[in-house]
C-alpha cells in the first residue's frame, strides 16, 4: 500500500513520518516511534486503553487514522513527565494507590489529564463521569477518582484520604 | 503500635513509577530482533470430527515461516491432575468448541500471517454437539471425549455427619435451586505471547501468567525437554483473575511456531479471542437443601452443584470442590451431603474467576434469608448463630486458627447502619448482606513450597530472588516491604528478581491466595537468615551479643543502646573481606495434609489459614426498568494483618467491583449453538468508573500466628461475600428471593411482575 508523509508534534517533538492509509495512529505510536505506553486492550474504542490527546482532546487512538492526525499535536503517557519529573497527576496516582496491574493507567491517565486542564478542580461526580470511557478491571475505580481529584493537593489538604499516613 | 519500620505502612508500590510514566513492558510491547507474527486457526464448529488439514497453500505464501498442526506435536496432553489430562494444545482428531486450536501460522507481519490462516484447508465431519450440563448428560451422542459417557469428567462427594437423620429432626427444611451462566475476566491486557529458541535449544517465553512455574513445567513436558531449558522470563502483566495460572495452548504453539521457523515469534490475542480461547467462569446449577432447628442453627445440609465445565477439564476437581469448601469454612453444619460435578461441553474452556463459586455462595446466602425470615430472625442474627468460630475444625476436618468472621460482621453492621435500616427502608430500596471465607492455599504438592534467595551487594543493598509473580495486585511491592523491614534497609534498597524460572526457585504462583503467605513468609525467612549472619559480624564489630541487636534504617545497632551502631554496609563490606558469605536461603512449606485429594480422599487439613469476610450494599431498584443503583458498599475482612493498607483497600474495591457490581447485576455470557455473542467489552459489560457505588473498607486483623507478620489473604473473601450482598439487597429492595444470577434488570421486573400478581403478598 502506497505510503503517505504526515507531520505529527508528538510530545512537544515535531516528527515526520510515513504512514498507510489504514495505519491506525496507535499503531503509528506504538511502532514507528516506539511509544508503547498507549496499550490495545478491545481495539473498538471502549475500554480507553489507548487513550491519546489530539490538539488537547483525549480521542481512542485505535479507532483514529494516523492520517487524520496529521498536523496535529499528540500529547501521549510518555509526555505527561517532564524528564524524571513527574506531573502532579501521575504523583499523586502513585501516592492515592491508583496503579495496579497498570494496563489502563496510560489512558485513564490521558483522560484525567485532559479534564485537569479544563477544570483543575473537579468535584468527584465530574471525575467519575470524565473518567466513564476508560474501563479498570483491577481497582474498583475508588483510588483512581481519588487521586485526579487530589491531584496537585498536599496531602494535608485531602481529607477523604490518608495518603502519607 | 507495632515496631514495624515498613509492615502495616500505606507505602506506595515500587513498580508503579513506570506504570504511570507508560514504561513498564507489557508482553505485546516486546520486540525482539527478525521477531515474527503468530496467528492461530480456530475451529467454527463446536464438536467435529478434523479429518485433514492441508497447510500446502499457506506454506507457499511468500513470508510465510512456518505452519505448525498436531502433526508437529509430540501429541502430549495437558491438564493440572494425572487423571485429567485431556487436552492437546493443538487438536488432531476432533475439534470440541468454537474457538478449538487447529493450526498456527508464522509469517513476518499480521496481513500474511492472516492470509495464510485462510490458506490452510481443514476438512471436517461436523458431530451433535451439547452446549448445556443437563444436556450433556442426558445425551445419547458421541461424548465429547471417548473415556467419559454422559460427558461427566469429575464427581465429588463429600458427607459428614449424619445427614438423614437431622433432616428428620430438624425444625424446617427447605430446598431451593440457583443458576448462573458464565461469566470472564475481561483483564485490561488481552494476552500475549512472545516466544524464542536458543541456539543450545533453551525456550524463553514472556506471557502474562498466574505462576512463571506453573508455565515452565507443561512447556517442558510438551517439548520433552529438561524444565532448565523452558526460561519464562518476568514481564509486566495486566491482571490474571486466576484466568492465567494455567499453560495457554498459545504458549505451546508460540514456542513451536518459534522452534519451527527458528525466529522469535509473538501472537497477540484479540479480545475476542481473550474471550472465548483463554478461560472463563463455570456456568452453574445448584439446590441447597438446608435443615435447621428452631433457633436457626444449621443441622443439615445436602448440596448439589453442576458445573458447565466446558471442553478441557483443566482444574475441574478443584472447581467442583471450592464451592463447597468456601461454604463449610464459613458456615458450621453439623451434618452435610455434597454431590458436585463438572461436564463436558462443546464450549469454551474454564477457570477460576476470582475464586471459583460466586454464585453458588450467593444462592447458599439468599436460602438462609429465606429461612431467617420464616423463623423471624433477622440476617445479622442468622449468620452469627451459623459463622465459623476460632479452633474449630471444618466439616472435611480442617482446624480453622486465626477467624474474626464474628468481628467482621458487627463492624460491617456497624458502620453501613444495617441494623437501622434493614426493614425500614422505602420500598425498592434495599439493603443486604454477604458473608464468606476463603482458603489460603491447599495441598500442591510439589509446587506447594516456595523459596527464596537474598545476597548482599558490597554497597550494603540486596538483591532478592522470588518465584512469586506478581499479576497486578502488588506482590512485587509485599516481597520488597517484607525484604526491607527484615533486613532493615528501606525499600529502595532492594531489588528485586522474580518470576523468572532460570533465577527463581519453585514457587506455587499467585494461585489460592498463597502469594503471601507462602511466597511472602519464604522472603521473611530468607531474610531473617541472611540478617543473623550479618548480626554475626557485626556483634563482633560492637563487642555485644548478636541477639542484642537490631537491624533499622540501613543500621544494625543494639536494642537497648541504639548509639552503638554500626551500618549495614559497612557490616557487609567487613563480612566479604574476611570470606565471610552475606548471602541466605529461606524456604517456606505450610503443613498441609499431603493425602489430601479432591475426589479420593477430600478430608484432612487444606491449608494453615482462611480469611473471612463480610459485605453489606444498599441499593435502589427502578420498578419500571429494573435498574439497580448501588449507593453504597461496607466491605469489612478479617485478613490476618494488613501489610500494606493501601494496596489492601485497592483490593477490596477491585472485589466489589468484580465480585459484587459486575458479577452479580451485568457480567454474563449469551450464547448461540456454542458461539458466545458477547465476547467484545462493547457486549460484555463491565463496571465504569459511574456505576460504582462509595465503598467503605474496614480491616480487621486476627494476627494469624502462622503467616508472615499475621498476615493471611487480601480481598478474596470480599468478592465473594460481595455477590452475596449485591444478591441479599436486590432481593430486600423488591421483596423477593432471586434464584437466577446475575440480577439483571430483565428478571429483576419479571420478578417484581410476577410479585404483583400473587395474591395477599406479605413478603418482606
Amino acid at each position: 500500500m502506497e505510503k503517505i508523509k504526515i507531520t505529527l508534534t508528538i510530545n512537544d517533538k515535531l516528527r515526520e513520518v510515513n504512514v498507510a492509509p489504514n495505519d491506525t495512529l496507535l499503531e503509528v505510536l506504538r511502532e514507528k516511534f516506539d511509544l508503547t505506553g498507549s496499550k490495545e486492550s478491545c481495539g473498538e474504542g471502549v475500554c480507553g486503553s489507548c487513550t491519546i490527546q489530539m490538539d488537547g482532546k483525549p480521542v481512542r487512538s485505535c479507532l483514529t487514522l494516523a492520517l487524520e492526525a496529521d498536523g496535529c499535536t499528540i500529547k501521549t503517557v510518555e509526555g505527561l513527565a517532564n524528564g524524571d519529573q513527574l506531573s502532579d497527576l501521575q504523583e499523586s496516582f502513585i501516592n492515592h494507590g491508583a496503579v495496579q496491574c497498570g494496563f489502563c493507567t496510560p489512558g485513564m491517565l490521558i483522560s484525567a489529564d485532559a479534564l485537569l486542564q479544563n477544570n483543575p478542580k473537579p468535584d468527584e461526580k465530574t471525575v467519575r463521569k470524565a473518567l466513564a470511557g476508560n474501563i479498570c478491571r483491577c481497582t474498583g475505580y475508588a483510588k483512581i477518582v481519588d487521586a485526579v481529584c487530589h491531584a496537585g493537593s498536599p496531602d494535608n489538604q485531602c481529607p477523604d484520604c490518608k495518603t502519607g499516613q | 503500635m507495632s515496631d514495624y519500620t515498613i509492615i502495616g505502612k500505606r507505602m506506595p508500590r515500587v513498580d508503579s513509577r513506570a506504570k504511570v510514566m507508560g514504561k513498564a513492558r507489557f508482553t505485546a510491547d516486546l520486540k525482539l530482533p527478525g521477531m515474527l507474527v503468530g496467528k492461530i486457526k480456530r475451529s467454527p464448529y463446536a464438536h467435529a470430527r478434523i479429518l485433514n488439514i492441508d497447510t500446502s497453500k499457506a506454506e507457499a505464501l511468500p513470508g510465510v515461516k512456518a505452519v505448525v498442526t498436531g502433526k508437529d506435536t509430540e501429541g502430549v496432553k495437558w491438564g493440572v491432575f494425572s487423571y485429567t489430562r485431556d487436552q492437546q494444545f493443538i487438536q488432531m482428531e476432533k475439534a470440541r468448541y468454537i474457538g478449538d486450536e487447529v493450526a498456527g501460522v508464522a509469517a513476518v507481519d499480521e496481513e500474511t500471517a492472516l492470509e495464510a490462516l485462510d490458506l490452510i484447508e481443514v476438512e471436517y465431519e461436523e458431530l451433535p454437539a451439547v452446549f448445556e450440563s443437563m444436556e450433556a448428560m442426558a445425551s445419547q451422542t458421541e461424548p465429547i471425549h471417548e473415556d467419559f459417557p454422559n460427558n461427566i469428567n469429575v464427581h465429588v462427594n463429600i458427607e459428614t455427619g449424619e445427614v438423614d437423620e437431622n433432616f428428620k429432626r430438624a425444625h424446617y427444611v427447605r430446598e431451593d435451586t440457583f443458576t448462573a451462566p458464565e461469566d470472564s475476566y475481561f483483564m485490561a491486557e488481552p494476552y500475549a505471547v512472545v516466544a524464542k529458541f536458543d541456539y543450545d535449544g533453551c525456550l524463553e517465553v514472556w506471557c502474562p501468567n498466574g505462576g512463571p512455574h506453573m508455565k515452565s513445567k507443561p512447556l517442558s513436558n510438551a517439548f520433552k525437554i529438561p524444565l532448565h531449558q523452558v526460561k519464562i522470563r518476568k514481564i509486566a502483566i495486566g491482571g490474571a483473575f486466576g484466568g492465567r495460572s494455567e499453560i495457554c495452548p498459545a504458549d505451546y504453539i508460540c514456542a513451536l511456531l518459534a522452534k519451527k521457523s527458528d525466529k522469535p515469534v509473538k501472537i497477540e490475542f484479540t479480545r475476542e479471542e481473550n474471550s472465548i480461547a483463554t478461560r472463563q467462569g463455570h456456568a452453574m446449577i445448584t439446590t441447597h437443601k438446608t435443615g435447621v432447628d428452631k433457633e436457626g442453627r444449621v443441622l443439615a445440609r445436602e448440596t448439589t452443584c453442576y458445573l458447565d465445565g466446558g471442553a478441557y477439564v483443566s482444574t475441574g476437581p478443584i472447581a467442583v470442590s471450592v464451592p463447597f469448601l468456601s461454604m463449610e469454612q464459613v458456615y458450621r453444619m453439623e451434618s452435610v451431603r455434597y454431590n458436585g460435578y463438572s461436564l463436558y461441553t462443546n464450549k469454551p474452556i474454564r477457570g477460576m474467576i476470582r475464586t471459583h463459586g460466586r454464585c453458588f455462595a450467593a444462592g447458599l446466602d439468599t436460602q438462609l434469608d429465606m429461612i431467617a425470615e420464616h423463623l423471624g430472625i433477622d440476617p445479622v442474627e442468622m449468620r452469627l448463630r451459623n459463622v465459623r468460630k476460632p479452633g474449630e475444625y471444618t466439616n472435611t476436618k480442617s482446624l480453622v486458627g486465626s477467624c474474626a468472621m464474628d468481628e467482621t460482621i458487627h463492624k460491617a453492621v456497624v458502620t453501613s447502619g444495617f441494623k437501622d435500616k434493614w426493614g425500614k427502608l422505602p420500598p425498592f430500596h434495599g439493603i443486604g448482606m454477604g458473608t464468606n471465607a476463603v482458603q489460603v492455599g491447599f495441598p500442591m504438592g510439589i509446587r506447594g513450597g516456595s523459596q527464596s534467595f537474598i545476597k548482599f551487594n558490597e554497597d550494603g543493598e540486596a538483591t532478592v530472588m522470588s518465584g512469586v509473580v506478581d499479576n497486578g495486585q502488588g506482590n512485587d511491592n509485599m516481597l520488597v516491604q517484607i525484604a526491607a523491614e527484615e533486613l532493615g534497609l528501606l525499600p529502595e534498597d532492594i531489588h528485586l528478581v522474580s518470576a523468572d524460572t532460570e533465577t527463581t526457585s519453585s514457587d506455587p504462583g499467585s494461585y489460592s491466595q498463597v502469594s503471601t503467605f507462602v511466597g511472602g513468609q519464604a522472603v521473611q525467612i530468607a531474610a531473617k537468615n541472611c540478617k543473623q549472619k550479618l548480626f554475626e559480624v557485626a556483634a563482633k564489630v560492637l563487642k555485644v551479643k548478636a541477639d542484642t541487636l537490631v537491624a533499622k534504617n540501613r543500621l544494625i545497632f543494639v536494642k537497648d543502646t541504639p548509639e552503638k551502631s554500626i551500618s549495614i554496609k559497612k557490616v557487609v563490606r567487613i563480612s566479604l573481606t574476611n570470606f565471610n558469605s552475606v548471602n541466605a536461603e529461606g524456604g517456606y512449606w505450610p503443613k498441609v495434609d499431603m493425602k489430601r485429594e479432591w475426589v479420593s480422599n477430600p478430608y484432612g487439613q487444606m491449608c494453615e489459614a482462611f480469611s473471612f469476610g463480610t459485605t453489606i450494599v444498599e441499593v435502589k431498584v427502578d420498578p419500571e426498568t429494573g435498574q439497580v443503583e448501588v449507593l453504597n458498599a461496607t466491605a469489612c475482612q478479617d485478613v490476618g494483618k494488613a501489610l500494606n493498607p493501601l494496596v489492601l483497600e485497592g483490593q477490596f474495591e477491585g472485589s466489589i467491583a468484580m465480585g459484587g457490581q459486575g458479577g452479580m447485576l451485568t457480567e454474563y455470557h449469551e450464547w448461540k449453538d456454542g458461539r458466545c455473542l458477547n465476547p467484545t467489552m462493547l457486549d460484555y459489560k463491565v463496571p465504569l468508573a459511574c456505576d460504582m457505588p462509595t465503598i467503605k473498607n474496614i480491616i480487621v486483623e486476627s494476627i494469624e500466628p502462622l503467616g508472615p507478620y499475621g498476615a493471611k489473604e487480601a480481598g478474596m473473601s470480599i468478592a465473594m461475600s460481595a455477590a452475596q450482598g449485591y444478591a441479599a439487597a436486590v432481593s430486600n429492595a423488591i421483596g423477593v428471593y432471586m434464584d437466577s444470577f446475575p440480577l439483571t434488570p430483565d428478571k429483576i421486573l419479571a420478578a417484581i411482575k410476577e410479585k404483583k400478581s400473587r395474591p395477599q403478598n406479605k413478603e418482606s
